[in-house]
């Protein structure tokens, strides 16, 4: 079942002789429990596609339908709404509160929703066990490492328990352990635990463990490679065809 | 202040004449996009460095047909102010926020929609990241480390700056049932006779002298 689709997903920058299109025309369709990478050189508008699709930016032609609703049709209250619940971002550096401690930082989002602080930490403190963090619950993120902090910020983006998560180049800043052992996460949150995620990245080992990549380039979709399944050599499979894409 | 201090630490570095040291500051920052700085600002700046003693001017003739140029070297003095400068920390500047100006003038005076501000400038953050990204990723770290630094620290600031969307969004109901205190407003100009504070009428010159 798809979770989101999309249908001549449009986006036009400016107007007149300056106007520039980010997307032109994408269809795609993404299913629940599915892990999506999308990949193109600078410009080919796969931040633009990811902000559509998160309700962030309002497509000039064409629909984002999410579980069965066009976010063309909601209003602002209700985009909101999509935003705060049923979608996680997760960024390439991590922004904890340096104050708090790990459960406090993943549960903050939660807390500031209204709901009770001893229930978003207990909901927090299960993602962070789940992401192997269970003996570092009390540490603040300067006694943590970057892979470490940015699970913090991953378990933060799942506390609300939204079915869908965003990632924008979620291993950037991180070195290539570290971004393997995160895509690697990523890839649990979708298999193990069953959200859907969609990721921007530009590093084909990261996309590697996606179940299908979308390589956008002038703004429309020019292939998709399904993978069978995670392995090593897909990292260099997507590189070739990165290379063919070229810049 | 900090253009005054980059300008002398840049002809610390070596002796430079004026465009070069404008063109030195651009390279440091990453572009003229990133902080323009006019060539007026950079030889005012210079000239107020000269009066104030901390760089001395000579003449350079310039090699061939080029006109001579005035080159600008540190001073002892300036030494000293650059050290003083190196010994103290950096305020950062993130309480003179225009969006929330922009934001809690919007709600109280009822002529926007908070909402649809928040999501504006949202929007507008997260394109203003992605622009840092692209140019990031178009640096060297080989040999640009610098300027990927500049750049990470702006995306970091961007990616809190939407954090703290969400958190006003969040609290946005709470905002909105918390009118904004009026300031007391007090009478302008001299105060009324006999008002306390009124030198009217004026106090007796002799009263001081009765008990005398």
């Amino acid at each position: 079942m798809s979770i989101i689709t999309t249908q001549n997903l449009t986006k036009i920058f400016g107007s007149g002789t300056t106007a520039v299109t980010a997307l032109d025309h994408v269809n795609l369709s993404v299913n629940t429990g599915e892990f999506v990478a999308i990949m193109g050189p600078s410009g080919c508008g796969k931040s633009t596609l990811l902000h559509l699709i998160g309700g962030l930016d309002r497509p000039s032609n064409g629909k984002v339908i999410i579980e069965g609703t066009s976010i063309a049709e909601m209003d602002d209250d209700r985009l909101t709404e999509l935003r705060r619940r049923r979608i996680g971002f997760v960024f390439q550096f991590f922004n904890l509160i340096p104050v708090l401690n790990a459960v406090e930082n993943a549960a903050l989002p939660v807390t500031l929703d209204g709901v009770k602080p001893a229930e978003a930490q207990k909901k927090a403190a299960e993602w962070l066990t789940r992401f192997g963090l269970s003996d570092r619950l009390a540490s603040r993120p300067d006694q943590l490492s970057g892979g470490q902090q940015q699970r913090v910020a991953i378990a933060r983006a799942l506390a609300a328990e939204p079915s869908l998560i965003l990632a924008d180049e979620p291993t950037g800043n991180l070195d290539t352990r570290s971004g393997d052992e995160i895509a690697s996460l990523m890839r649990d949150v979708a298999k193990k635990y069953g959200r859907t995620v969609i990721m921007v990245t530009h590093d084909p080992r990261v996309a590697a463990y996606a179940d299908r990549i979308i390589f956008l380039k002038d703004g429309k979709v020019i292939d998709e490679t399904i993978l069978e399944r995670k392995n090593t050599s897909n990292a260099d499979v997507v590189s070739r065809k990165i290379k063919e894409i070229g810049d | 202040m900090s253009v005054r201090y980059a300008v002398l630490g840049l002809i610390s570095q070596k002796p430079r004449h004026g465009y070069e040291t404008r063109m030195a500051f651009e390279n440091l920052v990453g572009g003229d996009e990133t902080w323009e700085v006019k060539p007026a600002q950079i030889y005012t700046t210079l000239d107020r460095l000269e009066e104030a003693g901390l760089v001395e001017r000579s003449s350079d003739l310039g090699e061939g047909e080029e006109p001579s140029r005035r080159v600008y070297k540190i001073t002892p003095l300036g030494e000293e102010a650059l050290q003083e400068w190196f010994s103290g920390g950096v305020v950062p500047g993130h309480q003179r926020d225009e969006f929330f100006i922009k934001l809690i003038i919007g709600l109280v005076s009822g002529r926007a929609n908070p909402e649809r501000l928040i999501q504006t400038q949202r929007s507008l953050l997260f394109q203003e990241m992605h622009a840092a990204t692209t140019q990031r990723d178009e640096y060297d770290p080989h040999t640009e480390m610098a300027q990927i630094l500049l750049l990470d620290k702006s995306i970091m600031h961007l990616e809190a700056d939407l954090r703290w969307l969400d958190m006003i969004e969040m609290r946005l109901e709470t905002i909105k049932g918390q009118p904004l205190p009026e300031p007391q407003i007090r009478r302008r100009g001299r105060p009324r006779k006999g008002d306390k504070g009124s030198t009217y009428p004026p106090p007796d010159p002799l009263s001081d002298c009765e008990t005398g």
